[in-house]
This record gives C-alpha cells, structure tokens and sequence, in this order.
C-alpha cells in the first residue's frame, strides 16, 4: 500500500472529528425514525411478553377508521390553526411597528420575549390559574364587555379550552417570532425604502409595496415554524386535562400518541400515529423548501 | 441625535402615538400574567381569588415558598426535582456543545469523501420531530434498563443538529493559515483543536449552550415517559403532579412557578442577547 498523503491523513483526521456525532444521529434520530415505520406493522404491546405479529396495514387501517383518531387530528387541526394565524398576523405587525421605533427597540423586543423563557409549564400553570372562574381572565373579559359576574367557563367548556390552549400558546410565543421578522425586516435593505420615500409614498404603502413582498422568504419560514411547532404542542394540553379541564376537544395528537404507548401499551399503534405525523410535517417541510426555491428564482 | 429631532407632521404625530399606544398594550398584556405569578406568589390562597384581583399581597405570605419545596407529602421532593433538572440540562449542555464543536470542526475544516453527504444527512435529521421518535427511543432506554437513571434522561439530547450546524457556520471562517501554522509546530489535532479551535469559539459555544439550557428546562415529555419514579422527576414534572391535586393551594402554586423561572429568567435578563441572537441563527439556519 502507498503511503497516504498528507491530504489523505487530514481526510482521515476529520473522519474522526464527524465520528461520534455521526454515530449519535445513527443511534438516536435514524435509527429511531426507521424503527417507527418497522413497529407500525407489527401488533406489539409495550411489557408483553409475546413476540410482536406482523399485521401489514392493519394498524393504519385501524388508527384512520378510529374517531377517536380522528377527534385527534381536528383538535390539532383548530389548535395550529387557531394558533398560528394570530402568531404570524400580531407578530408581523408588532415587528413593522417596533422596526419604525428608533428608540426603545431593544426593550420591547425584551418584554415581547420574556414569556418565550418560561417553561411551557410554568406559562399553562399561570394561566391556569387565570382562567379560574374567579380568575383575571373573567375580570378581564367582563370589564370589556361590562358583564360583571360572568363565568366564561373558560377550562370546563370543550371549545373554551381549545380557546384558552391558543391564548396560552400565542401569549408565549409572540415574542419569539417577532424577533425572526425583525430580522428579516432589518436585512431589507435601506435603499429600497429611499427611493420610495423621494416618490412621496408614505409608511402605509411602503409596508404593503415594499417590505412585505421583500420579507417574503421570512413570512414562508416563520409560518411554516409556527406551524410545525403548533403541531407537536403538548404540555399546555397535558397540564390542563391533568388539571381536570374536558379532554376530547384537547386532545391533541401528541398526547394521543403518549396515551396510547403508556396508557394503553399499544406500542403497535403509537409508531402508527408518529408515522403519520411524521409525513404531514414532513409534507409541509417539503412545501417550505419548495416555495422558498421558486421564491429566490423569482427575484 | 439632532437629525433625528426632524419636526414631525400632525398626521405623522397621529399615527406615532398611535404606533406607541399599540406596542405599550401588547407590552402590557405580555406582562400582566408575569405580574399575575409574582403577586400571586406571596398572596394567600383566598386573596388571589378575591374579585377584583388585588394585585398587591396584603401580607408576606412566605409559606408559599415553604409549601411549594415541602410539597403536599411534605417530602420536600421539589429539591430533589430541581437537583435533578440543573444536573439533567449541564449535563446535556456539557455534552451538546462538545459533540457540536467537534463535528462541527470536522465538517467545516477537513476535506474528506463524503463530507457533504454526511453535512445533509445531519441536517436532514431536523425534520424529525422528537414527538415522533420518542416511542422507539423509549424502547431503547427500556431494553438498556436506563430508566429512572440520570443516563436515561439526558441520552436522547447529547447532541443536536442545530447545534452542530451553529458551530460549522461560525468554524468556517476560522483562519487556516493558523491551523497550518500549529501544524508545522508540531501540535497534535487534539491539541489544536482544544487549544485553538474551541478556545476562540466563545460567542458560538455561548449561544449553543444557553439555548440547549433553555430548551431541555422546559423538556416534559421525556422525563414523564422514562422517569417515572418520583425521586427521579423533573421540575416540569413535579409541577404538573403538584397542580394536579385536588387540594393543591393556589399561592403555593405560583410560588412554584416563580422557583422553577428564577434561573432562566436571570440567566435571560443578563445574557439576552444570546437568547435573542440565538432565535435569529436558528431561523437562518431553516432558510
């Protein structure tokens, strides 16, 4: 054998740098993944002794007949919806209104942040506490609308706590995807606004006209973000139905997937209903590459 | 200062007030439940639902706090939740910066067959939510008999692919020449990366490391499936079984909250704008 080259020792230098990090993603991502799709064939029952039966499509078949699957994907469905359209329409404007502000920038973007620390947790546990029946969700409530003494049942009514799940969500995140546009917004660059503003447009046209077809790359990536990350939503959910708040109209597809492994010890079932999370969020990932590509030919 | 001060129109006065009267409600509804947990938290259970919410405790309630760590049990099981979060999300910082910054290093400074092809593959792992993984990663931990172990816990986060995608963008743009130069020295790989590479990736490790932090504090999902004993619990854990019960009392509850967002919320108001910078880093990278 010829000895290697320098270029060649430094190839196998890097190998070794790539290695364990390598071997992570084999072990804990695709390994994983693949053994998903293999477990969704099979009836496999977590503790049991009896070695898993190969059912073919059966699983599938029996997770897209089932309503409760069903009652699932809609709760999931008008959560990300109810979620996400207020998230991208409050977050653009609050950053096109905080990008005009040449003072106090960096503090409100503070403030609008603050919540994205908290733990999901801690963030459903305080509103919890706030959609009580005597609860400031109520005061508050019933100070706009001057209903003094009205229960709103905001955790005992099954579309109240779909309701109170995205107040919960949109009241965290807010902040979080502000600042993405805020960057997008503070990546367009200064000229395209001055010749505008030679042309006498004023802000309101600028914003239609110029920033949001340029932020349009940043508009496609925050929602589909927000979107993916409604989606996988589950601890405001378990937190609340935990706390004794109606399950069904919350029961979101993550929590659908924890009972069915840890509840009912259908392993089988689960993989069957990661898998086809799996490819939905996949699907719309797909859909972002897709019309971020023919949106940087457009230009 | 002086150009800025240009004399502003009726209308643009108008629509400025405007401007700032929309930013301080939103700002001030942001707030209000963060004011709600802290006023809360030192409030007797009756007074936090007397109508109208007072806002200011009457009294010093500390038995809040006090409950809040002794818990229903009085097992003080709280601290041992707390021990364990601190130790779960250093350890898997320790580790996630570690393992980011040497594939990272690799990827962005050694050419070799392959090495895109292994870039997009760790890249590709992104799209997969761990909600959809967690199943079998569970039956791994089950088969390694890890759980309610501190290895069960972190395995599964001991790296991530944005994490090494942060650290190749910042290490491409390190200097070869002054890898070549350690080189004829005489320096070992080993050595030039711990004594060069990674001591001069202090911004990136910085952001890398308080977004890991942040992310696996709030992590539940995880510790509810392989943590099923009590004394292996997390704080997210603890305090859903502690909101839970029936006699759970409303003060203590929010004197568990403000505990458990002491040390992020700290670490957010003096290290902001690697939270803040983070966010944004994040987003390019999905671009």
């Amino acid at each position: 054998m010829a000895k290697p080259t320098f270029e060649q020792k430094l190839g196998r230098v890097g190998w070794l740098f790539v290695a364990p990090g390598l071997a992570f993603f084999a072990l804990f991502s695709i390994y994983p993944i693949l053994n998903a799709l293999a477990t969704s064939f099979f009836a496999k029952k977590l503790l049991s002794l009896k070695p898993p039966r190969f059912l073919g499509f059966d699983n599938y078949a029996r997770v897209l007949t089932s309503p409760e699957f069903w009652n699932s994907v809609g709760a999931t469905l008008i959560f990300a919806a109810g979620s996400f359209v207020p998230l991208v329409v409050l977050s653009l404007g609050f950053s096109a209104f905080i990008s005009t502000r040449t003072r106090g920038r960096r503090a409100l973007q503070l403030v609008l942040y603050s919540p994205a620390v908290l733990s999901s947790v801690v963030a459903a546990l305080i509103w919890m506490l706030m959609f009580d029946p005597r609860g400031l969700a109520n005061q508050f409530v019933n100070f706009l609308a001057q209903t003094p003494g009205t229960d709103r049942h905001w955790l005992s009514d099954a579309g109240m706590v779909q309701l109170a799940t995205i107040i919960v969500y949109v009241w965290k995140y807010i902040g979080y995807f502000t600042i993405l546009f805020i960057t997008g917004i503070g990546k367009i660059p200064v000229s395209s606004y001055e010749a505008a503003t030679i042309d006498g447009a004023g802000k309101w046209v600028q914003f239609w006209r110029i920033t949001l077809p340029l932020l349009r790359p940043t508009t496609i990536l925050v929602s589909i973000m927000a979107m993916l990350q409604c989606l996988k939503t589950f601890s405001t959910q378990y937190l609340f139905t935990q706390g004794g708040a109606p399950s069904d109209s919350i029961n979101v597809i993550t929590l659908g997937i924890y009972n069915t492994a840890m509840r009912d010890l259908n392993i089988g079932l689960a993989s069957t209903m990661s898998i086809l999370l799996f490819a939905f969020m996949m699907a719309l990932t797909v859909i972002q590459m897709k019309t971020t590509k023919s949106g940087d030919t457009d230009e | 200062m002086s150009e800025r001060r240009v004399r502003m129109s009726v209308p643009e006065r108008v629509s400025d007030l405007v401007i700032w009267g929309v930013l301080g409600l939103a700002c001030a509804l942001v707030v209000l439940p963060l004011g709600f947990m802290a006023t809360a938290s030192f409030m007797e259970a009756r007074q936090i639902t007397s109508l109208p919410y007072p806002w200011v405790p009457s009294s010093f309630h500390w038995q809040n706090f006090a409950l809040a760590l002794a818990g229903g049990d009085g097992q003080y099981l709280f601290l041992r939740n707390i021990f364990n979060s601190v130790l779960v999300c250093t350890l898997v910082t320790l580790s996630t910066v570690a393992l980011a910054a040497l594939t990272g290093y690799g990827l962005a400074k050694f050419r070799f067959k392959g090495r895109n092809l292994v870039f997009l593959a760790i890249m590709g792992t992104m799209m997969i939510p761990f909600e959809t993984i967690m199943i079998p990663l569970y039956m791994v931990v089950l088969g390694l008999n890890l759980q309610n172990t501190y290895a069960g816990l972190v395995v599964p986060f001991l790296l991530n692919a944005f994490g090494v995608f942060l650290m190749r963008q910042y290490l491409i743009t390190f200097p070869d020449e002054i890898l070549a130069a350690a080189r004829i020295d005489g320096a070992g790989e080993g050595r030039i990366f711990a004594r060069i590479v990674a001591a001069n990736s202090g911004p990136a490790v910085a952001t890398l490391a308080i977004l890991t932090f942040r992310s696996q504090w709030d992590n539940l999902l995880w510790p509810l499936l392989v943590a099923q004993e009590e004394q292996m619990k997390t704080i997210p854990a603890y305090i859903v079984k502690f909101a839970a019960e029936k006699t759970a009392d409303e003060g203590a509850m929010m004197a568990v909250a403000v505990i458990a967002s002491l040390p992020i919320l700290v670490l957010f108001f003096t290290l902001s704008k690697y939270f803040v910078g983070g966010s944004a880093v994040y987003s390019s990278g999905k671009e």
